[in-house]
């Protein structure tokens, strides 16, 4: 992996860099509230992008799986009806991927990609994206409260996964990685220099301090691993877990390694119809439901269970080769349950009794 | 991308696009009971025709139909018969879309998927197909595999109960195939109506009959429909003495790709699309949640 020093008034000319070469760039900007987003960089908001800010809450998984994403165009103009697969590739680059999204973007590929049968869409999407991942350095800004990156071992800093990775490394200078022979073109550019291993110590240096930083660091998400795998959680605990949830979903949709989807047709026209996937949430009843109204899966409890099997159970960590959680907190932030990640991984831990929070 | 180590092992399907359907016309409706019918079909291509002929027992297909979507549906259509099948009962959106086509329209279809019935390992053995109402749909597959492998199978006995003789699945098929000696067939309903002269009760009801002999020894039992029937089913077939790891069902569930992605049929460590649907009862305990 090549590495290279860059200035730090000269980071966001890795923006200009990739804009140039035809990507749309999407990067995260300060949002009015203290909130962050991820939105497409525009030669008038180019200066506002926020190197330091805290995570945003949607993760940029949307650039790799949309929440809608059109399937096939299906057309009835004549007798029965004719399919056209409506596959997209847009060349984004998303600026300023955190290491747990980048984390969260590996699960997918090793899931959509892997398996029985590989998925074109995704694969499409996904070909077409250029990654640049910005450490988190800054406790308190870019790392959260919540974040616990340490204990899923996918942070602060990704090992891989990225095209280009930027570390502030204080002072006036950025650390460049290039993770792929795409961003080490970019290293051609006079804005890198070659740096010395005084650079990388300072790297080295920076990360052993920032893992003290967390306020999370050992979530003993391995004994809440292992407990799930060999079944050795009560059902008193999954009801506690259950009783907390208050079934809204916002967990799934933030998550940047939730997978799943449902399909639906809709109309466009009187002749046509869009076949779209929706991003799906096993927390919502109608998950399992089958017409007619059975539905095999219908206490809460049940769809917690599922959520949080699919995640810490060892035979899908195998099966994916990568765990479904990334450490990046945003279920542990927007869950009014205190049923978020931590939170469950505790009560696993410890079972319902010892409580954990409320 | 970090999945190249993953690309590695051998994958079927690699440029092709899973969700896009082929086109398919229907050829016959005809009636079953009330609100099920049963659907002769073929594919428009014969590529596809051909291609989709290599589907076993217990698969299932994904189904189109234009302006109401797709959902999953089992092959009640042996490998062995030369037209293919589907058998549904009108209860939702896309089910009662494809109940208002008729000869000559158009639909269509992707698939075959899942595991299926492991038939040749069943050679030697007696088939037990235990079927409550609706749930002899994806078994009439397994019936008429066997009965076209005659010589790999023992006794193959189809034990089918409904809630009124009106409600009975195949019936014609059935009888033909009793009286022609090549199937054992055993009805029971629970509500009679005037003229019925076999069994009244459930299902379990004919298990230990005497002149049923169940054969409990050397065989594979079939059990397929509501959850209520299944468990009953089970549990007095394990009464008599039959094993875990030789019932077997397929599952249903409600499923959206077919292929292992959409995640809505995950239940405890198994897909049923890419690991199922067919199951034995001792796997259905393993995976840990209810029918």
């Amino acid at each position: 992996m090549k590495a290279r020093v860059l200035d730090s008034g000269d980071v966001l000319k890795v923006v200009d860099l990739l804009r140039d070469s035809g990507y749309q760039v999407v990067a995260p900007f300060a949002e009015p509230g203290g909130d962050g987003a991820f939105a497409p960089v525009t030669d008038e908001n180019r200066d506002a992008i926020a190197l330091h800010l805290p995570n945003p809450l949607y993760p940029p998984k949307r650039y790799a799986l949309p929440p809608i994403e059109p399937l096939l165009e299906i057309r009835s103009n004549g007798p029965g009806p004719a399919f056209r697969p409506l596959m997209e590739a847009p060349r984004v680059a998303v600026f300023g991927m955190r290491s747990c999204d980048l984390a969260g973007i590996d699960h997918l590929d090793r899931f959509y990609l892997g398996g029985t049968y590989r998925d074109i869409y995704y694969a499409t999407r996904r070909e077409a994206l250029f990654l640049v991942n910005v450490v988190c350095t800054q406790p308190g800004v870019d790392i959260g409260e919540t974040c616990f990156c340490p204990c899923t071992d996918t942070g602060p800093a990704a090992r891989e996964g990225f095209d280009l990775q930027l570390m502030d490394l204080g002072g006036s200078e950025w650390l460049a990685l290039a993770g792929t022979a795409r961003g080490e073109e970019l290293f051609e550019e006079p804005i890198f220099r070659r740096g010395t291993p005084e650079h990388l110590a300072r790297r080295e240096a920076l990360l052993e301090d920032l893992r003290s930083r967390f306020r999370t660091h050992t979530s003993w998400f391995a004994a809440a691993v292992a407990k799930v795998s060999r079944g050795e959680v009560t059902e008193g605990t999954w009801e506690e877990i259950g009783r907390r949830c208050l079934e809204c979903g916002g967990c799934t949709y933030v998550c940047p390694a939730c997978t799943c989807f449902t399909v639906s047709d809709r109309p466009l026209d009187e002749n046509r119809v869009e076949r779209v996937r929706i991003w799906d949430s096993c927390a919502l009843s109608g998950f399992t439901r089958m017409a007619g109204g059975h539905n095999p899966r219908k206490a809460v409890h049940d769809r917690r269970n599922r959520r949080f099997y699919r995640k810490l159970s060892h035979h899908f960590i195998q099966r994916e080769r990568s765990v479904a959680c990334v450490g990046c907190g945003r279920c542990a932030e927007i869950c009014h349950g205190d049923v978020g990640m931590p939170a469950v991984v505790e009560l696993l831990r410890r079972g319902p009794e010892a409580g954990g929070s409320p | 991308m970090s999945t190249a180590v993953l690309s590695a092992a051998p994958k079927a399907h690699l440029h092709e696009n899973v969700y896009l359907p082929k086109r398919a016309v229907v050829d016959r409706v005809s009636d079953e009971i009330v609100d099920v019918k049963t659907f002769r079909w073929h594919f428009e291509d014969p590529a596809d025709q051909a291609a989709f002929r290599r589907f076993r027992p217990g698969q299932f297909a994904q189904v189109s139909v234009f302006g109401a979507g797709e959902f999953p549906l089992s092959l009640p259509a042996s490998p062995s018969e030369q037209d293919f099948l589907f058998t549904v009962r009108s209860v939702g959106t896309c089910s009662s879309a494809l109940h208002r086509l008729a000869a000559g329209d158009v639909f269509a279809v992707r698939g075959p998927y899942g595991n299926g019935f492991p038939m040749e390992e069943y050679r030697g053995k007696d088939l037990v197909i235990v079927a409550g109402g609706i749930g002899l749909i994806p078994l009439r597959s397994c019936i008429l595999y066997a009965l076209a492998h005659r010589e790999e199978y023992g006794r193959v006995l189809v034990i089918h109960g409904a809630r009124t003789p009106q409600d009975l699945m195949y019936l014609p098929l059935l009888e033909e195939l009793q009286r022609s000696g090549q199937l054992e067939v055993h009805l029971t309903v629970d509500r009679p109506s005037s003229g019925w002269t076999s069994n009244v009760g459930v299902v379990g009801s004919l298990l230990n009959k005497p002149e049923v002999k169940l054969p409990v020894g050397n065989s594979i039992a079939f059990v397929c429909g509501p959850p209520v029937m299944f468990r009953f089913a089970i549990r007095d077939l394990l009464a008599l003495g039959m094993q875990g790891k030789d019932i077997v069902s397929t599952l249903e569930r409600y499923m959206k790709c077919g292929v292992g992605k959409c995640g809505h049929c995950c239940i405890g460590m198994a897909y049923v699309c890419t690991d199922g649907p067919v199951f034995t009862y001792e796997q259905i305990v393993q995976l840990g949640e209810s029918i």
